[in-house]
């Protein structure tokens, strides 16, 4: 059991890249030692994804058809997309839109526990960003879903910490992109 | 404290990026995302390191509205200044930019205005010299 100042995040190996000409996709998977049952609550209970997720959710996910507004926690001016979910086969795969990301999870059983995955179609600019974003967020899962939260580490709290800064520089070298410099005026803009 | 940073409302982020960079010869000067919220900047190349103006996603009903009104009424959303109008006019214009105004005299400069294609008028100004 870790505390939130004790969490480094592992190597970059949860996220890789499908690329099919100008169209990427960002493929990230994890092995959860949790049923699908209880790895769905988490993905689709607005309760759940506040102990995690980059978005906050209006209404329940777990139902095809159902439009939800998703506010994007942390930007500095309020986002709020609103999606309507295209599909939900409870407890195995999911489908709705953020903002313009298409957003499709699965869960596969394996053996006691889950393997998911999430397939969205963020643009290259952004792929490493939020490869390292995800990555941290499925750790910060993993870590609610075992009983012993740590707190959602997204937006600006993703940013100052060290271990998302090396997995987007890690990240962006892996799928041959550019790194954004940030802050502004530390590199090339 | 200074002014680092004007907020201009687009409907387009990746139109504004290629209209006010590639036809405007603007340079990009931070380009960040947190899922779909982009925060866009870019500043003139003639003063990279002046005040930089920020291509914002128009996703908020009551700007939706401010914009469209005052571009139905022939307003510019925003204002550069220039050294050199007649010349950028034919910079701009050769690049492809539709303007609703060609370098005109009025009292005190000249002034010209074009569509940003991303829902905005823009003036060019040239303060006159005596």
């Amino acid at each position: 059991m870790i505390n939130r100042e004790q969490y480094t995040s592992g190597p970059a190996n949860v996220a890789r890249v499908q690329k099919d000409g100008e169209k990427w996709t960002l493929i990230l998977v994890r092995e959860l030692r949790y049923a699908p049952e209880k790895v769905w609550q988490a993905i689709t209970d607005p309760a759940h994804l506040r102990e995690w997720a980059p978005f906050d959710a209006d209404r329940n996910l777990g139902t095809a058809g159902t439009t939800v507004k998703l506010t994007t926690v942390g930007a500095p001016a309020p986002r709020v997309t609103e999606t309507t979910v295209t599909r939900a086969d409870a407890p195995k795969l999911l489908e709705y839109t953020w903002g313009d990301f298409n957003m499709r999870w699965e869960l596969e059983a394996l053996g006691d526990g889950t393997r998911l995955t999430l397939w969205t179609n963020i643009g290259h600019r952004f792929i490493a960003m939020g490869a390292a974003g995800w990555h941290i967020c499925f750790d910060v899962l993993d870590h609610f879903l075992s009983g012993t939260p740590i707190g959602r580490m997204v937006g600006p709290d993703a940013i100052k910490f060290g271990g998302w800064q090396r997995l987007n520089a890690e990240y962006a070298k892996q799928f041959g992109i550019e790194t954004p410099a940030w802050p502004p005026n530390s590199g090339k803009a | 404290m200074k002014i680092k940073v004007a907020t201009l409302y687009v409907e387009d982020q990746d139109n504004a990026l290629r209209f006010y960079t590639e036809v405007l010869g603007f340079v990009k000067k931070t380009d960040f995302s947190q899922g779909p919220y982009r925060w866009l900047t870019v500043a003139p190349a003639e003063d990279p390191n002046g005040t930089e103006l920020q291509l914002a996603l128009n996703n908020n009903p009551a700007a939706k509205t401010y914009q469209q009104a005052i571009f139905q009424q022939s307003q510019p959303a925003i204002m550069f200044f220039t050294d050199d109008i007649k010349g950028d006019y034919e910079r701009i214009k050769a690049r492809g930019a539709e303007f609703t105004m060609p370098p005109t005299d009025v009292t005190g400069s000249t002034i010209a205005m074009l569509k940003d294609t991303c829902g905005n008028l823009i003036q060019l100004t040239q303060l006159m010299r005596w």
